[in-house]
């Protein structure tokens, strides 16, 4: 039974980080835009947000939320970088996301070599601690699994239904919509398609930024180069699995979450099988998602297509 | 400070103008010319942030590159596996495929040739006339499959190949280091998280020696020659390219997307992995987890500077294969990190992109 409950707990928690990053790139795909350069945000957001809150470790109650601030500029300006080119210039959206990605894992190296010498040291930074709701985690079972996390998870999942009233129940949240589906037709009742394009972009940079910060301020406290280790690709493959809605989404993210707390669960039991196996899960559990349950034409009809207000 | 917009907005107008008049001299050298200076220009402010030198980074990596003989040998030696996985993702994306699996297709391609140098030419007469094509082969076949397997899923289940790719990527790096950490290859002392070294005569002998340089380098040449030939010059290649640049032309003239797609998959996935097999046979006799440091994403941006073209991406290969024997020497001699490569690849296909709006991308139509 306490094997369940490890499980589950960890499952919400490995889902978090995904979370806060396919529900930005829910809202950037609705739009009609294709970020493959997730994975490089959410390394930006790793490392400035263990810089956010290593430099201010003099408050140590404000310091990880500096670093979340941090982490979200980082992935707001990383954003700002594609939607000009992806945009504004209208190149390839897999190039640019590409080149994002490569950009991040040097970068990010380059600087923290400058800054400390070495990867994978011990910087000794406020994090965040695991908060419980009063009350509800003394709910047998449930409430150790659902309500004793860090703040971050709890927001994490308050992002959903925040998204989900944004794209359904307001105006602007048709607009975005309409973009992703038919520009033109937006952009003949006078709005500006590049414009919204550009900031759920940058919502959904400032999103994955956070979700990388979740690495070095809620799980591990150091930086390691590409520690990403492909968590942005899984939450694209989570957006597409959820069928770029939100309650979809977070159906999806739990999912994965699962694979990657059944990673963390099944090595510290050594059951004598090859640990690569729960590695390999998530990727693999991805590909049979992908090609078992998710239909054709469910994408944004415009998705990945840039759009020339010219034409 | 000057606004970057004009100035990209100037300089584009500028080479529209001009290229109305010299259509090749731009989109061949001008250009690439105008990319990669804008890009060292650009890398070169940024290590100046980072309290760099960037002049004396760029001098040590010019000088170790190109000053050199054993420079100049690594530079060849490294632009080897940029090469093959270059024409590996210039196919590709040249087809319409987006296979951004190069680097898996790599993994698994020098794996093969390591299960089979290691395990099946032992077993066979000791010869390398049979040894070297037995391994190259099986990592063809390896990689091929490898390739292929997105194919099917694209094609009978609808997986966008771009996710698909990336996903074996990492299926690829934890199946080989499940293979030699604790796997069947693994070293027969299991001290380390390696292969036993291959067969010596599985091994490829360098060319000149004492330097590094190997036949790869050759063998990668001809790839390129004979990869033009038919592309440019068969009905095959016709047909390859002709899916590139329009589906449902291409399917109205009578041309099967689905037996094309299997088959650019095949291609492409069979050089990246004959890359990686000749990469541990030339150079590491053994397989270790660290084999690849991401060639085949390196690759996208070797093949979008040569414009997806099989000849410049020789070229183009060579300036990467320059900029990673030249990391060494600025991690020597100035302490930046290596992975200062990543950063400049990143900025090379950001000015590929932005040139791109002025056709520099645009698969040409003729030859």
């Amino acid at each position: 039974m306490e094997i369940f409950e490890h499980l589950f707990t960890s499952m919400i928690q490995a889902s978090a980080p995904l979370l806060l990053a396919s529900m930005g790139e829910v809202v950037s795909q609705r739009s009609g835009v294709i970020n493959i350069g997730i994975e490089g945000m959410m390394l930006f957001g790793a490392l400035f947000g263990l810089l956010g809150s290593y430099y201010t470790s003099g408050l140590p109650f404000l310091a990880p939320w500096f670093g979340i601030l941090l982490a979200g500029l980082s992935g707001l300006i990383t954003a700002a970088i594609f939607s000009y080119f992806a945009i504004k210039l209208r190149g390839d959206q897999i190039v640019i996301g590409t080149a994002i990605t490569l950009l991040a894992l040097g970068l990010t190296e380059v600087l923290y070599r400058r800054l400390f010498g070495g990867t994978g040291t011990q910087l000794g930074i406020h994090d965040f601690k695991p908060i419980e709701i009063p009350l509800l985690h003394k709910i047998p079972i449930l409430g150790e699994i659902l309500f004793s996390h860090n703040i971050l998870v709890f927001l994490a999942f308050l992002l959903v239904p925040c998204v989900y009233f944004f794209l359904y129940h307001t105006q602007y949240g048709l607009k975005v919509r309409a973009c992703g589906e038919h520009p033109k037709a937006i952009s003949t009742v006078g709005s500006n398609v590049l414009r919204i394009r550009m900031l759920c972009m940058l919502f959904a940079g400032a999103m994955a930024g956070i979700g990388g910060a979740y690495l070095t301020l809620a799980d591990v406290p150091y930086f390691l180069p590409g520690m990403t280790s492909g968590r942005g690709f899984v939450a694209l493959a989570i957006v597409i699995f959820g069928k770029w809605h939100p309650t979809r989404t977070l159906v999806a993210a739990l999912l994965f979450g699962l694979g990657y707390a059944l990673d963390a669960q099944f090595q510290a039991l050594s059951l004598g099988i090859q640990y690569q196996w729960f590695k390999m899960l998530p990727f693999v559990l991805c590909l049979t998602v992908l090609a078992g349950f998710v239909g054709r034409a469910e994408a944004p009809l415009a998705l990945g297509k840039p759009y020339d207000p010219s034409e | 400070m000057p606004n970057l917009h004009e100035i990209y907005s100037n300089t584009r107008s500028f080479c529209l103008a001009k290229m109305e008049k010299y259509p090749r001299l731009f989109q061949w050298v001008v250009t690439p010319c105008l990319i990669l200076s804008g890009a060292f220009i650009t890398n070169g402010i940024i290590m100046y942030l980072f309290a760099y030198n960037p002049i004396e980074a760029y001098g040590s990596a010019i000088e170790l590159t190109f000053g050199t003989l054993s420079g100049l040998s690594e530079t060849l030696v490294k632009a080897t596996p940029y090469l093959m996985t270059g024409l590996s993702v210039a196919i590709a994306f040249r087809c319409g495929i987006w296979n951004i699996g190069a680097e898996g297709q790599f993994l698994m391609g020098a794996l093969a040739a390591c299960f089979f140098g290691t395990k099946v030419v032992t077993l066979l007469p000791n010869t390398s006339w049979i040894a070297i094509p037995l391994c190259l082969l099986a990592a063809i076949i390896a990689g091929g499959i490898w390739g292929i397997i997105p194919a099917i899923l694209k094609l009978t289940r609808g997986v966008n190949e771009v996710i698909s790719t990336i996903m074996f990527n990492y299926i690829a790096i934890y199946f080989v280091s499940m293979m030699i950490d604790g796997g069947p290859l693994q070293e027969s002392s299991k001290t380390g998280p390696q292969s036993d070294p291959i067969a010596l005569w599985a091994n490829i002998p360098p060319l000149i020696r004492p330097y590094r340089i190997h036949s790869g380098i050759i063998l990668s040449v001809i790839l390129a020659v004979v990869l033009t030939f038919i592309l440019f010059r068969t009905t095959y290649g016709y047909q390859l390219r002709a899916v590139g640049e329009g589906a449902a032309a291409a399917q109205a003239a009578g041309i099967s997307i689905p037996h094309n797609t299997v088959r650019v998959f095949f291609i492409s996935g069979a050089l990246a992995a004959f890359g990686g097999a000749t990469e541990l046979m030339a150079l590491a006799p053994v397989l270790t987890p660290k084999f690849s440091p991401g060639y085949g994403y390196t690759a996208i941006a070797v093949a979008l500077l040569a414009r997806l073209h099989p000849l410049t991406t020789i070229a183009s290969a060579l300036l990467f294969g320059a900029l990673a024997e030249g990391s060494f020497a600025m991690e020597a001699e100035v302490g930046i990190s290596r992975q200062i490569t990543w950063m400049m690849q990143a900025i090379i296909l950001l000015f590929v992109i932005g040139f791109g709006s002025i056709g520099y991308l645009q698969k040409q139509t003729s030859k």
